[in-house]
């Protein structure tokens, strides 16, 4: 986990957003517990309250369910929502794309190639 | 383990003292297990007589401390054992050798481990020459030495709450990261059941290990909270000069200078700033903390000439 100090984004979103790439992309499995609180903020050097607060996050998204005494688990992850939230990544980076062919000043055309580029690259 | 499930490890009731023109008087005091608590305040605000009277080492006060789930007050059986205390004015008789005070951390509380103390003397480098026959004297040590050394007689016991008076003052920034650390291992090893309440100027340095800060001065908590909900309830406030006058109604604190302004309001009020060109940044538990101090003090900047 890489954690920025001056990114200007508080590092309990920092944690919160990792671990959930982690439980969305099927790396955390669903019943796994989380580290325990004071064991990552231990290891990741932060207070405990920070590492509480991304714990929190998760649990209010549903993606984990707290357990008094023992910690946090993973819970069994929607599929259709795991496809949404894959989905918006897509649309995130596609948008970033497009931002980078306006500057560029490609044509629609050409930044549809230069994906269909991409798409054969990545197969062969 | 919500929010709202978190007990006390230590609580406070209506504790007053007064001497001379100061007067402590704090009526509910809750330090919460499981965390790091940091007591910050200006110089006189009673922070070192708060610890003292919270460790049992004054005892003249009104009022009641509790310990533990158990309510248990610090004089009763075996709660002494529980609690790691650390000063840093006469906390060792100035002639004591570290050998010295190796025999009677064990002949004051049971669960002192002397391999575990040698241990953190070596790897804090506390100056070896206090030990063995012909150890000097540990008022020989420099204040940074001795404060590490303070710190190993309490970290070598088995404790579930450290009071620690101004413990990162004396030490380097490389060993308050360290004691930083120790207090994080310290934490990790109760799993929950330990906690940590320490004094300390050195708000910066110590921000990475402080979950719940309380704010004193001159003898009250003006403020306190988990440093997460402090960052959510402050707000930095930054702006042109054209701006100064209208925004420093609205803001806690306000540094204005010829280009323009800085201060904290309260994150509620940050719609009140439409229409002026500002920037609002999260705060730091420093910048907090001033401000705090800045609302509450008595002092004003003298001119400089």
């Amino acid at each position: 986990m890489k954690l920025l100090q001056n990114s200007g984004i508080p590092i309990y979103k920092q944690i919160a957003e990792q671990l959930k790439s982690d439980i969305l992309s099927g790396k955390m499995k669903e019943g796994e517990y989380l580290p325990s609180i004071r064991g990552l903020a231990q290891e990741l050097r932060i207070s405990v309250i920070t590492t509480m607060k991304a714990y929190e996050e998760l649990q209010a998204e549903g993606l984990v369910t707290a357990v008094q005494g023992k910690g946090f688990y993973v819970n069994a992850q929607d599929t259709e929502l795991r496809r949404e939230q894959h989905m918006r990544k897509v649309e995130e980076a596609l948008s970033e794309a497009i931002k980078a062919a306006a500057v560029a000043g490609l044509s629609d055309q050409e930044l549809v190639e230069t994906l269909q580029t991409l798409i054969e690259f990545s197969r062969s | 383990m919500m929010r709202n499930e978190i007990a006390d490890a230590l609580t406070g009731r209506n504790i007053a003292k007064s001497f001379g023109k100061f007067r402590l008087d704090i009526p509910e005091l809750h330090i919460p297990e499981g965390f790091a608590t940091a007591l910050i305040g200006e110089n006189g605000a009673g922070k070192t007589t708060l610890i003292n009277i919270l460790a049992g080492i004054r005892n003249d006060y009104k009022g009641e401390v509790t310990y533990f789930e158990e309510k248990a007050h610090v004089n009763d059986a075996g709660i002494k054992e529980r609690i790691g205390y650390t000063g840093s004015k006469n906390y060792f008789l100035s002639y004591w050798t570290g050998d010295q005070v190796r025999e009677l951390a064990g002949l004051l509380f049971d669960s002192f481990d002397p391999v575990r103390f040698d241990g953190i003397c070596k790897s804090l480098a506390i100056d070896s020459s206090i030990f063995g026959k012909t150890g000097k004297a540990v008022s020989k040590l420099s204040d940074g030495n001795l404060m590490k050394l303070i710190l190993a007689t309490v970290f070598a016991r088995n404790t579930d709450i450290l009071l620690l008076d101004e413990p990162a003052s004396p030490l380097d920034p490389l060993m308050r990261d360290m004691l930083s650390d120790m207090i994080r291992s310290y934490l990790a090893e109760g799993n929950g059941k330990r906690s940590v309440f320490f004094s300390t100027h050195n708000i910066s340095d110590m921000e990475s290990v402080t979950d719940y800060c309380i704010l004193m001065e001159q003898g009250r908590i003006v403020e306190q909270g988990f440093v997460t909900e402090l960052k959510e309830k402050y707000i930095v406030v930054k702006g042109d000069k054209e701006n100064t006058e209208a925004a420093r109604k609205l803001l806690l604190t306000c540094q204005a200078n010829s280009f323009g302004f800085e201060g904290i309001a309260l994150a509620e009020d940050m719609n009140r700033f439409a229409g002026m060109q500002v920037e609002f940044e999260t705060p730091s538990l420093f910048q907090i903390s001033v401000a705090i101090m800045r609302q509450n003090t008595a002092l004003t900047m003298p001119e400089i000439a």
